[in-house]
């Protein structure tokens, strides 16, 4: 104690010394981007009007999906949340090293949000729902509604023209899902040709922890059933699932309601492959009809099953390929 | 599948010495528990997700059955039955040995942290994407269990009967706990099955894992029988056993040891399944109250069997088997562990009140001069540290940027940095005041100097009251947040002060009753957040591991009034608060009515301790660590450890707060999370300074 306390106060008073002064400039007003174009009003996913001056050019994107939404739109975001993490699940539309990491996707760091001194922060719905009130004193916020197993594929549109509208690139958003329907439309058509139309399939992740496994099969309504369906597939998982994202969950022996041999397993890994490594020898497994006929396909890495149209499109590629080849 | 379970229980002693009424009904009791088993065994073989039913399953076992349900058993059902199996005999025995070895009956692998150490060596691995084979991971888990059981064994001083084997266990299981939750957060895609796992799961991929350490179980278990002898010597005291002749320490070490091995293994295969080791040898001394080891070690495991095989029927009976896959077995097992632990405090004799003040070795330095200094030091510090607080995060601001905003000058961004930084450091100040305060109150009136309001259940229960609510409204208002968090800590602290409650109330049972029901609370908790929003687990996990993420103003008004009204009550009452501390006798003498003062004074702790709950979530150590500290700096009067100790609380939370917020930014660490790091060392050294 003798030593801490002057310790101590010259520790203090060294920090007060080297801490006057500012950090700011305040009298220039930096937000005042030339405005090239009138102001833009979108309705969000919450049914609210957000008003922008103009068109953002400077955005932050809190999930990887908005992200992806902003990037394929030929905008680079200024800021995203994980973006190491991003560039392993989602190569549909990649981040450049300028885009800056906010943290963690459950927690955000709104320093460096505000930092980066943004037009528009776009989040998704769920995640962080306090933060937005928070954020929308000082910077507007725009919110998507993400995921809704009811209605996947018009969510996905009304999420990506919201997006599209925020940072003015309509016209290339109609470009990207004119692209995305052609893919799809093409897709089905190759689809057919083949005879595959009606094809069930089961998509599914899962995980392997200690030697415990859990499979999370992706149920009708999820996106990537609802990219697979829209190429003319059929969704053979019927067990339960989650009303937002379309997702149930599983172990091997429940894997078993799936019976017609016809059924290809498709499945992501961007890390490690349960399916491979640890199902690999299990009698249950061997049996599955995809693993009989060998009708098994690991999504590239990268794949990410919660995106947006240019997931879409790399999604449907593979699936397409792997029922016609 | 009974041949492997019989294979452990003791026929050959049954044939030597058949004379005795205990054999007799050692027998008796075994066959029994061989005859449940073999019932349970069948029906958990009819379970699963699959629609082989009981009518499959009975044709394939008489060589008729489909290939499909063949498989389905191949693949999926005797695979996880053998896992069960494997996991009742290592763990019934571990803690059973556990349990002889520290002389107490409250050893476990739960309460000596030996499941938490191997579990975090496993979260580790996984984290830092070492994809190693099983074995290592085995070893892994074996090296960080023997850790954690060393280090409680060591703290606690020999053990000998005391409850403070189960507090420091239970304070390293919190730490071990905390820094395995940090991982989860920090690599949300990597462990992403790890949450579940981490309670415990039986849907196992194939025989590989139970394969693989059936042999380590196998040789362990014998050998323990094996030492049977040598155990029951020990069990008469180290003196006695050193004059019979017995190497006490190489016993012991031995049987730690083994029973670490045990441990590990079971985890290896299924993750930490909580509380059967602590269980299943109560149960077995109930049955058999004199038996010896070579009885006890094999039947205790054979009651774990029956543990986890009932616990995972009757989870599968009552929610459906596609349902339940996603309830963790080890959260039954540990509910049912608890009610067992509260049972055994209820039953075991008080420890009467020979146990020294809280106040300990630490004396009373109640010289004026040094109280001034302390408190002009503290005041300084808790000027500096909230404006330092202010300034620090992921963005740096300088006083002068601070000035500005005072004043109104700053510009948008800077505005809202320092806008939204001020609630979660006036959140983190507040609240760490609170726990402090709290945790005076409690260790003064239970007379323990571990307790605090985390071990005391009142956190668990007000986390639980606040996540139930969060569950069912998802954006609900601050106020009524800490509603259900107030409400969640006074039901729990109800049932932990009334079931602690015989005849008079005892501290080691009021504390030890307390860590079962928080058990029970954490258990609950993750039940609710994997059954409600299983892919949301990183929030729950935030939230419980205590944050000031995105806090309020709103929010802090709570605590703020909490604090106003109930710290000038605590401090009024300090000399009450010196009385109980001192012993059971003297308020008594000195005709205090005690039972009404030490419920009010409990009463406003877990009040306080709530509306901390319910600013920054579940946050251990604080009510722990700065009454502690207080006590140190000023002595051991809570006039003056009361204040002391809420401006240490107010300051170690801020500190914690501010460092979680800046050290990796922009990712962040929770502030409960970083207290656990920081509180863990200074926990140890009062551990090792009141070591008897």
């Amino acid at each position: 104690m003798r030593l801490l306390t002057p310790a101590a106060l010259v520790a203090a008073t060294a920090l007060l010394l080297s801490a006057c002064g500012t950090t700011e400039n305040t009298a220039a007003a930096p937000s005042e981007s030339a405005a090239a174009s009138g102001p833009v009003t979108v309705t969000d996913a919450r049914g609210k009007a957000v008003t922008l001056k103009a068109p953002a050019k400077r955005v932050v994107a809190l999930e990887w999906g908005e992200a992806e939404m902003v990037a394929s739109l030929g905008v680079m975001p200024v800021g995203a949340a994980d973006v190491a993490g991003y560039n392993v699940w989602d190569k549909a539309a990649p981040l450049t090293a300028e885009v800056k990491d906010v943290g963690k996707r459950n927690e955000p760091s709104v320093d460096a949000i505000v930092g980066l001194n943004p037009d528009v922060v776009i989040i998704a719905d769920e995640r962080d729902s306090t933060l937005v009130p928070q954020i929308e004193k000082y910077v507007p916020v725009v919110v998507t509604k993400s995921s809704d197993a009811s209605r996947n594929f018009d969510r996905l549109r009304e999420d990506f023209k919201l997006v599209a509208k925020t940072v003015g690139k309509e016209s290339e958003a109609d470009k990207v899902l004119s692209e995305m329907d052609a893919k799809l439309a093409e897709g089905k058509k190759a689809v057919e040709a083949k005879g595959a139309a009606g094809t069930p399939f089961l998509m599914a992740d899962g995980y392997l922890e200690g030697s415990t496994v859990s499979i999370r099969p992706f149920g009708k309504g999820s996106l990537v059933s609802d990219t697979a369906e829209a190429v003319g597939l059929k969704n053979a998982w019927t067990g339960k699932v989650d009303p937002q994202w379309g997702l149930g969950q599983t172990d091997v022996e429940g894997l078993t309601a799936i019976t017609d041999p016809k059924t290809v397993l498709f499945y992501s890994a961007s890390e490690e492959d349960v399916f491979t490594t640890g199902l690999a020898q299990n009698a249950v497994y061997q049996r599955l009809p995809f693993v009989v006929s060998k009708k098994i396909h690991k999504l590239d890495a990268g794949t990410w099953t919660f995106g947006g149209p240019k997931s879409i499109i790399m999604t449907a590629d593979q699936i397409v390929k792997a029922v016609t080849a | 599948m009974t041949t492997k379970v019989r294979g452990t229980s003791p026929r050959r002693g049954l044939v030597e010495t058949v004379r005795s009424p205990q054999t007799i009904r050692t027998a008796v009791v075994s066959a029994g528990l061989v005859v449940l088993i073999a019932v349970l065994a069948g029906i958990h073989l009819t379970q699963g997700t699959s629609t082989s039913g009981p009518l499959d399953v009975v044709k394939a076992l008489f060589g008729q059955g489909d290939a499909q349900t063949l498989a389905v058993l191949e693949g999926a059902r005797v695979p996880r039955l053998l896992a069960a199996l494997l996991l009742g005999v290592a763990l019934g025995v571990a803690g059973a040995g556990m349990q002889s070895v520290a002389r107490n009956p409250l050893a476990s692998p739960d309460t000596l942290a030996v499941n938490a150490g191997a579990h975090f060596a496993v979260v580790a691995i996984s984290a830092f994407g070492l994809s190693l084979p099983l074995v290592p991971v085995g070893g892994a888990a074996f090296a960080g269990g023997l850790a954690a059981a060393v280090v409680v064994l060591g703290l606690a001083g020999g053990g000998a009967a005391s409850p403070r084997l189960v507090l420091v266990g239970s304070a390293m299981l919190l730490a071990l706990q905390s820094v395995t939750v940090l991982l989860l957060l920090l690599f949300e895609e990597e462990t992403s099955g790890l949450f579940a796992w981490g309670s415990g799961s039986l849907t196992v991929a194939d025989l590989r894992a139970t394969g693989q350490m059936t042999p380590i179980v196998v040789l362990a278990v014998v050998a323990l029988i094996a030492m049977g002898g040598k155990l029951d010597i020990l069990a008469l005291g180290d003196d006695n056993a050193t004059v019979l002749g017995l190497r006490v320490r190489r016993t012991r070490v031995t049987a730690i040891v083994l029973t670490v091995a045990l441990t590990a293994a079971a985890v290896t295969v299924a993750g930490p399944v909580g509380f059967v080791g602590l269980s299943a040898p109560v149960i077995t001394r109930l049955l058999l109250p004199i038996a010896k080891h070579r009885a006890l070690l094999p039947v205790s495991g054979l009651i774990g069997v029956v543990t986890v095989l009932g616990a995972d029927v009757v989870l599968r009976a009552i929610m459906g088997s596609a349902d339940a896959v996603r309830v963790p077995t080890g959260v039954v097992t540990t509910i049912v562990g608890a009610v067992v632990m509260v049972w055994l405090a209820r039953r075991g004799r008080g420890s009467g009140s020979r146990r020294p003040a809280p106040a300990g070795r630490v004396g009373v330095a109640g010289s004026t001069r040094r109280l001034v200094v302390i408190s002009v030091v503290l005041v300084a510090l808790l000027a500096v540290v909230p404006v330092v607080g202010l300034m620090l995060g992921d963005r740096m601001v300088l006083l002068g940027d601070l000035a500005n905003w005072v004043t109104g000058d700053t510009g948008t961004a800077l505005t809202f940095v320092l806008d939204q930084r001020l609630p979660r450091v006036l959140a983190a100040v507040l609240a760490g005041a609170a726990l402090a305060v709290s945790g005076c109150g409690i260790q003064s009136v239970s007379r323990n100097p571990l307790a605090e309001p985390g071990l005391l259940g009142i956190t668990a229960g007000a986390g639980l009251g606040a996540i139930t609510l969060i569950t069912i409204v998802p954006a609900v208002g601050a106020w009524s947040i800490a509603g259900a968090a107030g409400a969640g800590a006074t039901v729990v602290f109800l049932l932990v002060y009334g079931l602690a409650w015989r005849s008079g109330l005892d501290s080691d049972r009021l504390v030890i009753i307390g860590i079962a029901v928080w058990s029970a609370g954490m258990a609950l908790i993750t039940l609710l957040i994997v059954v409600s929003d299983p892919w949301n687990s990183a929030k729950a996990l935030t939230w419980l591991s205590g944050s000031t993420y995105g806090r309020t103003l709103e929010q802090v008004v709570p605590v703020a009034l909490a604090l106003l009204a109930l710290t000038p009550l605590l401090w009024f009452k300090h000399r009450e608060l010196d009385l109980h501390a001192l012993d059971e006798d003297t308020p008594r003498v000195l005709g205090m009515r005690i039972e009404r003062s030490r419920l009010v004074v409990l009463a406003a702790s877990g009040i306080l301790a709530a509306t901390a709950v319910s600013a920054i979530g579940v946050v251990v150590f604080v009510g722990l660590v700065a009454p502690h500290l207080a006590r140190s700096l000023v002595g051991g009067r809570h006039g003056r450890v009361v204040p002391v100790a809420a401006a240490l609380g107010a300051l170690l939370v801020s500190v914690a707060d501010t460092l979680g917020r800046t050290v990796i930014a922009p990712a962040q660490i929770p502030a409960g999370l970083v207290i656990a790091m920081v509180g863990t060392p200074y926990f140890v050294l009062v551990l090792w300074k009141t070591r008897p």
